[in-house]
């Protein structure tokens, strides 16, 4: 029996949902139902290493407990600042790299290829390889600094000062390129009659740059600093890899701190509320970016 | 062919209904003596038929993948050989099977192992004669030292001079200070060298578990002997803080650049290019790193040293079933073959630790090698990290802020140690303790 036949009979929004049955399932039972039973979680002591513990109600406890813990906070300020310098430095030189490789020259192919390969590594990969590029005695980058100017003996990793840094250091080298691509596509989309009319009205470069340049692109480079800025909130991988999220606690980001208490320590309950805390953060801001974008968008 | 088909799945099934009811997997850590155990259980295998897989975990994910496994009731592994730490969540929990009555029916005694192993591998509550292990490998924290490089003329009188006292094992760890600064960038065949790689990791155990050397030489007692669970005035005594000042002083005056997230693997690293005087290790290496001494590397071997009192870190593992397996009587039958002396003697032979006192108590054994004296010096001493249930929750905090103020140097130990005590009594109140 052919495929046309054995539809034969559904209607158009029928086989709309047929199609998209599945997905809304899967979403179901993968995202939605976790969020439901971890809301849920939230407002219990619930501890999921301790069988046979029934886990009892506790109203808003967990939350309370969260919000009133100054350790949170010191995590959203180093999840806030890492995501600070990384969204800036990645929008600056990721526009510029595009700016530049929206040129024609030769070996522009081959640059390209060779600016994206940072984001096709795993993170985990990438954590690893960098604390030998920081190592004092042997790194890489140690080494660059000091033939520019010297230093002496740092060590990146082991400062509270330094390791900041070094990991919006690694991030940026690994994410640019993605902001890179994504406002290559605004530059490219950017028609050349525009250009020419301007330079029929001898528009200088910097007025094209700021009047045509910057508000085609502009849309563009929000979108790739929403996916990133949504990205580098959940961070976890490459950074415990780094640094595990030292010295102390200075780049123990908000995600870092949330796996361990939900996954070594096992608060379960107490981690569902800071889990969901995370959530309504990130959707608000979400939300509210959106809303700016597609303002700009309109105009 | 529909009956080609039919006895080809009947025979595929009938081999792993075979495969699987002789054969065990057996869980550890992905280390040396985990090589040594998987030769050894060749004899095993020889013996009974029962094949034994192996699933070795690299250190840094060894509790949370093991933990991982026994909080989801995973019948992957039929025996674990688990932390010291883990007895007590493995006990409360129900992960691993009690194994007095088998003890007894198989007249396998806990008093033919050493009393220490005894009481930190396999008891629960602590001391009591409740077994959830045997005794499987005995370890602790100890130091390696470059012997060649102490037995150079010119460094010995240097080192005299300038001390007042020979250059050799440190008594103390003051002593061990003294040493490990003055090899700290000192220029050694055109190299140069730095004191000691000491256990410095933020992620798992390793900071704590070296700054607890220090503190336990000190005299640091966790709690009121008296009044279990009342830390106040003991975990956080002036003995204890001033153990903790004097990590940092080791770790600031005496590591080399960079060693600011350092656990096991990259301590032997460190002694093994040729960059330290001194490591601080747990006794499972030391068969790897005395076997690799060349290039006129000669290693020495000592116990931790004394301050206050002798003291060393307790390492080492029990052997469990786990509850949770199907094949419990064949996880027995290797813990009962295991348990025999003569395959003890053979455990210690390839570069396991032996807790059997058959072993042990061998006139040749303290002679066997060179670290074994050190061993059994270190067993004598050891102290445990807590072994609640909840030691996953009382190790976090103290990793966080012992590396804060050892590495990060901020704040003041006494801070330290109080930010400590505070979460611990929190665990200990929504645990039902306090």
């Amino acid at each position: 029996m052919s495929v046309k036949k054995k539809f034969k009979g559904l209607s158009d929004k029928a086989v709309g949902w047929l199609f998209i049955g599945p997905t809304v399932l899967l979403l179901l039972a993968i995202n939605i139902y976790p969020l439901v039973y971890a809301i849920k979680m939230s407002f219990t002591n619930f501890y999921a290493n301790k069988i046979g513990r029934e886990p009892q109600f506790v109203g808003l406890k967990n939350y309370i407990k969260v919000l009133n813990k100054e350790a949170i906070w010191e995590k959203m300020q180093v999840t806030a600042s890492f995501m600070f310098w990384t969204l800036l430095l990645q929008a600056i030189i990721g526009l510029g790299l595009a700016l530049l490789l929206n040129r024609k020259f030769k070996g522009n192919e081959l640059l390209t290829t060779l600016i994206v390969l940072p984001m096709m590594l795993s993170p985990a990969v990438v954590g690893v390889f960098w604390t030998y590029l920081y190592n004092p005695q042997v790194g890489l980058f140690n080494y660059v600094v000091n033939f520019f100017y010297d230093l002496g003996s740092f060590d990146m990793i082991g400062s509270s000062i330094l390791a900041p840094w070094a990991i919006v250091i690694v991030d940026t080298w690994m994410w640019t390129p993605f902001t890179m691509l994504i406002c290559l596509a605004g530059l490219r989309s950017v028609p050349n009659y525009l250009y020419e009319a301007a330079e029929v009205d001898r528009a200088s470069k910097w007025q094209q740059f700021i009047y045509i340049t910057l508000p085609s692109v502009l849309p563009f480079l929000l979108l790739a600093l929403l996916f990133r800025g949504i990205e580098n909130f959940k961070m976890f991988d490459m950074v415990v890899e780094l640094t595990s999220g030292g010295p102390g606690s200075a780049t123990e980001l908000a995600s870092i701190n949330l796996k361990r208490e939900a996954f070594e320590k096992w608060k379960t309950g107490y981690s569902s509320a800071f889990a969901v805390i995370l959530f309504v953060t990130i959707f608000g801001f979400g939300n509210v970016y959106v809303k700016v974008m597609n303002k700009i968008k309109e105009r | 062919m529909k009956k080609i088909m039919i006895l080809l799945f009947v025979s595929l099934f009938s081999f792993s209904v075979n495969s699987n009811a002789k054969s065990i997997t057996l869980g550890w850590a992905a280390w040396d003596p985990a090589n040594a155990l998987q030769e050894l259980t060749k004899e095993f295998t020889a013996e009974t038929g029962i094949e034994v897989n192996f699933e070795f975990v690299p250190w840094p994910n060894f509790a949370d993948r093991m933990l991982n496994e026994l909080n989801n009731k995973g019948k992957t592994f039929d025996l674990l050989i688990g932390d010291s730490q883990w007895i007590g969540a493995g006990a409360v929990y129900g992960h691993y099977v009690k194994l007095n009555d088998f003890f007894d029916k198989e007249g396998i005694s806990m008093s033919d192992f050493s009393p220490a192993t005894v009481y930190a591998y396999s008891t629960w509550p602590k001391g009591s004669k409740n077994y959830y292990a045997l005794p499987a490998m005995g370890d602790a924290l100890a130091w390696a030292y470059r012997k060649d490089w102490f037995d150079r003329p010119e460094l010995k009188s240097e080192f005299k001079k300038k001390h007042g006292y020979d250059l050799g094992v440190p008594a103390n760890w003051n002593q061990l200070h003294d040493m490990c600064k003055f090899f700290q960038g000192r220029e050694i065949d055109g190299q140069k060298r730095y004191g000691a790689a000491i256990n410095t990791e933020r992620g798992s155990e390793g900071i704590t578990m070296g700054v607890t050397a220090a503190m336990y030489a000190w005299g640091m007692e966790y709690e009121n002997p008296n009044k279990p669970y009342d830390m106040e005035g003991y975990f956080n005594s002036p003995q204890a803080v001033e153990a903790v000042e004097f990590y940092r002083k080791l770790y600031e005056d005496c590591a080399p650049p960079g060693h600011s997230d350092a656990y096991m693997v990259a301590n032997l690293d460190a002694y093994k290019s040729g960059q330290v005087a001194f490591q601080m290790n747990w006794y499972a290496f030391w068969p790897g790193v005395s076997k690799e001494d060349s290039d006129g590397r000669v290693s020495g071997f000592f116990a931790n040293p004394k301050q206050n009192v002798a003291a060393a870190t307790l390492g080492g593992q029990g052997i469990s079933v786990v509850k949770y397996s199907d094949k419990q009587d064949l996880a027995l039958e290797y813990i009962k073959w295991f348990a025999r002396p003569d395959v003890q003697q053979k455990w210690w032979d390839l570069g396991g630790y032996s807790c059997h006192n058959d072993v042990l108590n061998s006139p040749s054994f303290p002679t066997s090698t060179v670290y074994a004296q050190g061993f059994l010096d270190s067993m004598g001493i050891v102290k445990d990290f807590w072994q609640e249930p909840t030691f996953v929750e009382l190790m976090l905090p103290m990793q966080e802020a012992i590396h804060d103020y050892v590495v990060n140097g901020k704040g003041t130990a006494k801070g330290a140690l109080d930010k400590i005590i505070a979460e611990w009594v929190e665990v200990f109140e929504a645990d039902g303790k306090l």
